[in-house]
């Protein structure tokens, strides 16, 4: 028995409606249907889902193991972060006042607004 | 992090550039991916590893199993029945691993099950063992899902990182088999006399089979051991002994703590050397075990056969639709 009609599908999910849909992991399937199916008995048997996709792996373009060492950064991009103006805590002290940082703005969401 | 070799050096490196590159991979602690390149040694150790592991998922659901019928409550029943089918569940995962590193020789999971039919796929002693009580259900649970979390979370850092990923998930859910284990074996250590006796007869019957779980000290007892190659590689970072001894040092205390004896007079914790000492398993009788003769063997590879056959009109029907 040949189980050569089998293909590879890779499989992403969300928790929550507002998350971002994460890679959980590969299966066999012979079509996107079962491949579903699949999905939720493999990796889905406890924790909450909101969502599911099944791509076929053929389907998917990825980077070659050569292509993916022109990803790596200079470590000089200080300018494009909050990291690079770190600074400004310290002066905003100077004149009394405090710094509206990432995790305060970020914060501003109704709820946790003052 | 290696620094950026452009392409056409790249293409030019000698099978040894390679191998120096990729154990300088490993050494920084970087995962390797499927499509990497890596040595045959590392590829073929990590089928070799890997799929037994995943075969044992799936023959260990089979001793579990018998017990789904006979729980005592309907509580115990869907906890048991839950267990079983995570224990499949990881024996898929696990597969899926070992089928993209059989790509390059041209081999698919129909080969990996045609392998354990014919005895060239081993799968774990344990495995292997009856199941004579209620009792048993609850020390599977707890002591050799026990023992097999210590063997997996040692192996959570694995250079392989599909295989890391499949024992974040698998650990996790593991857990929960444990405790599952240990709420059987309170319940039992709980209750009545024979209830009581139940547990230390089913602790006497397990305790050669737990510590063979991990395998034998060296090479030189059994013949083969891969130990020193998954270190080498960074696959696992402890040796077979040091993975039994924390066993000991982990469930000893426990097991005692509950009123129950280690059927061995000989074990002691030797504080000088910070050693448990132990009697040795027979292991010329773990040779014979996982050759395929150990007392359930024939029976629990009957039943893979039988099942994998009867299914084969769902695989069948399931090529006609695919797309």
């Amino acid at each position: 028995m040949n189980d050569t009609f089998y293909q590879e599908f890779e499989v992403f999910s969300k928790r929550t409606p507002n998350a971002a849909f994460s890679h959980q992991f590969s299966l066999l399937a012979p079509n996107k249907e079962m491949a579903l199916i699949m999905a939720q008995e493999n990796f889905m048997r406890r924790e909450p889902v909101v969502d599911i996709w099944v791509v076929k792996r053929s389907d998917i373009r990825g980077l070659t193991p050569d292509e993916k060492q022109m990803l790596q950064r200079l470590d000089n991009k200080e300018y494009r972060t909050t990291k690079g103006y770190g600074y400004l805590k310290k002066k905003w002290r100077h004149y009394e006042q405090q710094m509206l940082d990432e995790k305060e703005i970020m914060s501003w969401s109704g709820e946790g607004e003052k | 992090m290696q620094p950026y070799t452009p392409l056409f050096e790249r293409e030019a490196l000698t099978e040894e550039q390679k191998l120096e590159r990729f154990i300088a991979r490993i050494e920084n602690g970087d995962k390797i991916e499927a499509d990497d390149w890596m040595p045959e040694e590392y590829r073929l150790t990590l089928i070799k590893l890997i799929s037994m592991h995943g075969i044992s998922e799936i023959m260990g659901a089979l001793p579990e199993k018998e017990w789904v019928p006979k729980a005592p409550s309907l509580r115990r029943k869907l906890g048991i029945m839950a267990k079983v089918q995570d224990e499949m569940g990881h024996g898929q995962l696990l597969l899926r691993v070992v089928e993209d590193l059989l790509t390059p020789y041209g081999k698919t999971r129909g080969d990996l099950m045609q392998d354990l039919f014919s005895g060239d796929l081993k799968f774990h002693n344990v495995f292997h063992m009856p199941t004579k009580s209620w009792a048993d259900a609850g020390l599977i649970g707890w002591l050799v899902d026990g023992a097999a979390i210590i063997t997996q979370t040692n192996m959570l850092g694995a250079s392989y990182g599909p295989y890391a990923r499949a024992l974040q998930r698998i650990c996790a859910e593991e857990v929960f088999h444990a405790q599952h284990g240990e709420s059987i074996i309170m319940a039992l250590a709980e209750g009545t006399p024979d209830q009581k006796a139940m547990i230390q007869e089913s602790l006497d019957r397990w305790w050669e089979s737990l510590l063979m779980f991990f395998g034998p000290a060296s090479k030189e007892t059994t013949g083969t051991s891969k130990q020193d190659i998954t270190i080498k590689y960074k696959i696992r970072t402890k040796t077979n002994e040091e993975l039994r001894q924390s066993f000991f040092t982990k469930y000893i205390p426990r097991v005692l703590s509950l009123g129950l004896t280690i059927p061995d007079p000989t074990l002691r914790f030797d504080e000088e050397q910070q050693l448990w000492i132990y009697a040795q398993p027979d292991w010329d009788e773990f040779k014979k075990i996982i050759r395929g003769e150990g007392p359930r063997s024939k029976e629990r590879l009957a039943l893979r056969r039988t099942s994998y056959e009867n299914n084969a009109w769902v695989r069948e029907a399931l090529a006609e639709t695919m797309a």
